[in-house]
């Protein structure tokens, strides 16, 4: 027996379709243990939305980098990585010794490394391709601004 | 304590589950909960795509919803109230689940693999379709096609033009009829 057309199919499968799928586990303690706890305020995190607008800031900065030598031997994201990585372990010794204000700071940090190595692996194939450059001149100011943030004196914070 | 609230509020109809809850009664949620969990869960699956994610935003609906019941004052049916509820958190749900690198270039996510979506159990051959879609073709579809959304209306859920929900309903339809008659 052939099967239906296309435009049978779906109307068919819609007007039949049953609603209900059945989740795999039991959701409901998960729920009823969310319900117990007393709701507190939203408390959203102001820390990304500072950090990008900071990030975001730096970036015009960053980009005139980039083009001051984008003539050069050295691909873009060289000169870049170079000046960057300087940059970040000028800091990271310049707070060794200082406690970070949060405890998942080197978290977050790996996770912008994973974004700069996913852009590395990406400019490999387009080296001078500007979004990526902007992207990864983004990433590297976002970490710069994160081990400022936490390591900055409560003072600051203010 | 869910059997329980089963045994005692089977008789009750929705309305009176629905007055209850209001007024704080959490076996009567159990029992409300029972009532809609595979219908919220179908929609949160058809909309991310991904178990671990659709049984995620199926708990954050369910914990919501005990907070915003208050404001349902019936003017439309229950369930109808209740998928606009679902899939505004779903779509809250994938944008606050977005890695990264996939917020600053919007990469839009694929849909689940072949395999994945045929392994699915309890779901027909649409939804087995439906779930390989691309993020975008795939919300468009689910919302417009099953969930009977207007454009209109998907456009502001989802923030884009009328118009690209309108050609995203149109690519989501392309490709399942190219996956349907390759079967």
């Amino acid at each position: 027996m052939s099967k239906p057309d296309f435009d049978t199919f779906l109307a068919e499968s819609i007007n039949n379709t049953d609603s209900d799928i059945t989740p795999q586990k039991d959701l409901w303690p998960g729920i009823e243990k969310a319900l117990a706890q007393v709701p507190k305020p939203q408390t959203k995190s102001v820390t990304w939305p500072k950090l990008a607008g900071v990030a975001a800031c730096s970036v015009v900065a960053l980009l005139s980098v980039q083009l001051l030598f984008s003539g050069s031997e050295p691909a873009t994201s060289v000169v870049m990585s170079d000046y960057f990585t300087q940059q970040k372990q000028t800091l990271l010794v310049q707070y060794q010794n200082q406690p970070a204000l949060t405890d998942n700071w080197q978290q977050q940090l790996t996770e912008l490394e994973n974004a700069e190595e996913a852009i590395k692996q990406a400019l490999n194939n387009e080296p001078e391709n500007p979004a990526l450059l902007k992207m990864l001149a983004q990433v590297y100011q976002q970490q710069l601004d994160l081990i400022n943030k936490v390591h900055a004196p409560k003072w600051q914070q203010i | 304590m869910l059997i329980d609230a089963k045994h005692a509020f089977t008789q009750l109809s929705e309305d009176a589950l629905i007055a209850r809850v209001k007024s704080g009664d959490q076996n009567a949620y159990a029992a409300l909960y029972e009532l809609h969990v595979k219908r919220v869960y179908g929609l949160c699956l058809r909309l991310l795509a991904d178990r671990e994610h659709a049984e995620d935003a199926t708990q954050e609906v369910f914990v919501q919803l005990w907070h915003k019941i208050a404001s349902f004052e019936g003017q439309s049916q229950f369930s109808t109230w209740l998928h606009s509820v679902t899939s505004n958190i779903a779509i809250s749900y994938l944008r606050k689940h977005k890695n990264w690198l996939q917020k600053v270039v919007s990469l839009e996510q694929s849909g689940m693999d072949e395999q994945s979506a045929l392994d699915c159990q309890g779901l027909n051959g649409l939804d087995k379709l439906v779930l390989r879609l691309p993020e975008r073709a795939r919300m468009v579809f689910v919302l417009h096609a099953i969930e009977g959304y207007r454009h209109e209306e998907i456009a502001t859920m989802l923030e884009m033009a009328v118009g690209s929900s309108k050609s995203q309903f149109h690519r989501a339809r392309q490709l399942l009829k190219e996956w349907y008659e390759n079967e």
